[in-house]
């Protein structure tokens, strides 16, 4: 067994990654959607600027 | 199997009954405040302070009657699985910058005590170290191979360090499932202070594999090894309270049951489709990465059709909690703003009606302070606003009217108020008196000395939390960081110095009401002593709150008798501690 004592044995980043790795075994996991797109309706439609407040483009 | 969920109907009966009843205790605190506060004339400030007595007394009165509906049912005897188990599950141990000789010594405790089942190859632990600190991580790099060695945990004991903590918890929960989810059927999420029986995760499995539309399972955990008398008492009244509510919320909850962020299994697979959080728009404290993201995560599985559960019949489940106030503040200031970062979330698309009322609930419990806070501050200066009183009020009679007092009806709402909060904790000492619960604290007598030194002291604390829960939400409101001066020793013990340094500030805000009360209303000053007066002592009740404590009161059963897993954890850090000193060196 390795004696943890002398680390100038080994390296012990290494082994530590080599012996600690994971299971390669990846899943999905796609994101949720939580926020809702804003909403238009309602009093929203009557800050909208209408047609009168847009500016005028071209001639 | 599994502890039955209670059929739809009911559970939606006994919602609209708690609501309904702490709405009406609410609304009779209002109109009693009401007509108190109109005796002397009506004013603006009358309808403000009663709506803020509405509102505080709602926030009290869904607490006590959740715990007077845990009163009313036993956590059912759900009869043991004795069967194999043959799924794979992965015992997922977070970790950020904690003493990885402390954490790991539960991870060789809890593989010890999962061996003893005889399932211990059905288990992996995963330590998913997300530690920016490098001298901490190269002191986990170097625990971690003892703790290979000491357990022969090679390619069941894993170590994985992110290089940047993205998401923090939930973004480190995420990269497991991502690069390793596919090899499991179940996760056991832990906090680095978690501790289970093995027995404890074997169940757990039984239950998820008996209930296949069970997409996670929470346990009720206890917190023990509390030391000071803070944590000790916190320690008692979670271990003698906390399973009643939970009674109480488990009624309520239906398939929509919480998740607290550890101690708790989920489905893998159910997990991963339902719970990859995105980074909400806008900065934070309202947007960017999802704080308490367990709140959510419950609300996802159920959005998408997994039922999520608490059982609180299950034994063997731990957890280690704050040793004095001020930690116990820094904890609740995090967990402040995730809670309120979840009114983003209320109207989420898709969410289960009971999800976005957790939502509510979990943001009232922090606002609520602030309305008790805006009701004193009213209280104060209502007289500046109030109308002259009118001794003759009715026209050519000679004859001067006095007002009738109403102090009676102020009195009525104070024991009123006082009733919601300190009578169901009566009732879960007298409950457990008569089932015998109690003898695990100690007996029926230890446990009432217990449980009214515990009425006393939480008295005596709660305007100290009611200010750094309102600084706290002022905090998150404006975008503050928490900024705390104090630093406990290892063992949670505070000087008064570092109590001053993090309390001076509620010192000055009591000093200030007393002041002020004096000033605009004196008659008021007698009724804000039990506020004025601990804010006026916070450091010394912060400093003194953090010594050992000594003395038989508080006794918990894993106190009284540890846990198996404990005895364990205990001899894996004495074996270890003595080593400590030659791998220190040695790094």
């Amino acid at each position: 067994m390795m004696d943890l004592a002398q680390p100038d044995q080994f390296d012990l980043d290494r082994l530590a990654e080599d012996l600690g790795r994971l299971p390669d075994a990846p899943l999905a996991m796609p994101l949720q959607q939580l926020e809702s797109a804003p909403r238009r309706g309602g009093l929203m439609a009557l800050l909208r600027p209408g047609a009168a407040w847009l500016r005028k483009a071209g001639h | 199997m599994g502890a039955p969920l209670a059929p739809a109907g009911r559970v939606h009966v006994t919602r609209i009954l708690v609501l309904a009843a702490a709405l009406l205790a609410a609304a009779l605190a209002f109109v009693v405040f009401l007509q108190f506060g109109a005796s002397d004339g009506f004013d603006a400030f009358d309808p403000l302070r009663a709506g803020l007595i509405f509102a505080s007394t709602f926030w009290l009165a869904w607490g006590a009657f959740t715990a007077l509906l845990g009163l009313t049912t036993q956590p059912p005897a759900v009869p043991r699985d004795p069967g194999p188990v043959r799924a794979m599950t992965a015992v997922l141990v977070p970790v950020y910058n904690e003493d990885p000789v402390a954490t790991f010594a539960r991870i060789a405790a809890m593989d010890a005590s999962l061996r003893a089942t005889g399932f211990g190859d059905r288990f992996h632990f995963a330590i998913l170290s997300d530690t920016r600190n490098d001298e901490v991580a190269a002191r986990e790099r170097i625990w971690f191979l003892r703790l290979l060695a000491d357990t022969h945990g090679e390619g069941r004991i894993f170590y994985r360090r992110r290089t940047s903590n993205k998401g923090r918890k939930a973004g480190n929960i995420e990269d497991f499932i991502k690069r390793a989810g596919a090899a499991y059927t179940y996760a056991i999420i832990l906090d680095a202070d978690s501790l289970m029986e093995g027995a404890t995760m074997v169940e757990m499995v039984r239950r998820m594999e008996a209930a296949p539309e069970l997409g996670l399972l929470q346990t009720l955990p206890k917190v023990i090894r509390a030391r000071s008398r803070f944590g000790r008492i916190m320690q008692f009244a979670g271990s003698f309270y906390s399973p009643v509510f939970a009674r109480g919320l488990a009624m309520m909850q239906g398939r929509t049951g919480p998740f607290w962020g550890h101690n708790a299994i989920t489905r893998v697979r159910a997990f991963a489709e339902s719970c990859g959080l995105p980074e909400l728009s806008g900065r934070p404290p309202f947007g960017g990465h999802i704080l308490s993201h367990d709140y959510v995560e419950a609300a996802l599985l159920a959005r998408a059709g997994w039922t999520v559960r608490v059982d609180d019949d299950l034994q063997g489940s731990y957890e280690e909690a704050p040793e004095n106030i001020i930690d116990h503040a820094k904890r609740d200031r995090r967990w402040c703003q995730g809670n309120l970062q979840h009114a983003r979330l209320i109207f989420a698309p898709g969410l289960r009606g009971w999800s976005r009322f957790v939502f509510l609930q979990g943001i009232l419990a922090y606002i609520s302070p602030v309305f008790w806070l805006a009701f004193l501050a009213a209280s104060i200066a209502a007289p500046l606003f109030a109308p002259p009183i009118d001794y003759f009020p009715i026209e050519y009679w000679p004859f001067p009217v006095i007002p009738v007092s109403q102090v009676s009806k102020a009195l009525g709402l104070a024991i009123g108020i006082g009733g919601l909060l300190f009578l169901p904790k009566l009732l879960i000492l007298a409950d457990a008196a008569l089932r015998g619960r109690a003898r695990g604290f100690g007996g029926g007598f230890r446990a009432l000395q217990s449980t009214m030194a515990e009425l006393v002291f939480s008295s005596i604390t709660a305007p100290i939390f009611l200010m750094f829960q309102t600084r706290s939400v002022l905090q998150v409101l404006r975008g503050a960081d928490g900024g705390w001066p104090a630093q406990s020793r290892g063992d949670g013990t505070l000087s008064f110095g570092d109590a001053w340094a993090a309390s001076h500030w509620i010192v000055t805000s009591g000093g200030a009401v007393l002041a002020f009360a004096q000033w605009l209303s004196p008659q008021l000053v007698p009724w804000l002593m039990p506020v004025a007066l601990p804010m006026v002592l916070a450091p010394v009740i912060i400093a003194l709150s953090s010594r050992p404590s000594r003395g038989g009161l508080f006794l918990t059963p894993a106190e009284a008798s540890p846990a198996p897993v404990m005895g364990l954890h205990d001899a894996v850090l004495r074996r270890w501690q003595a080593e400590t000193v030659a791998l220190h060196a040695a790094a």
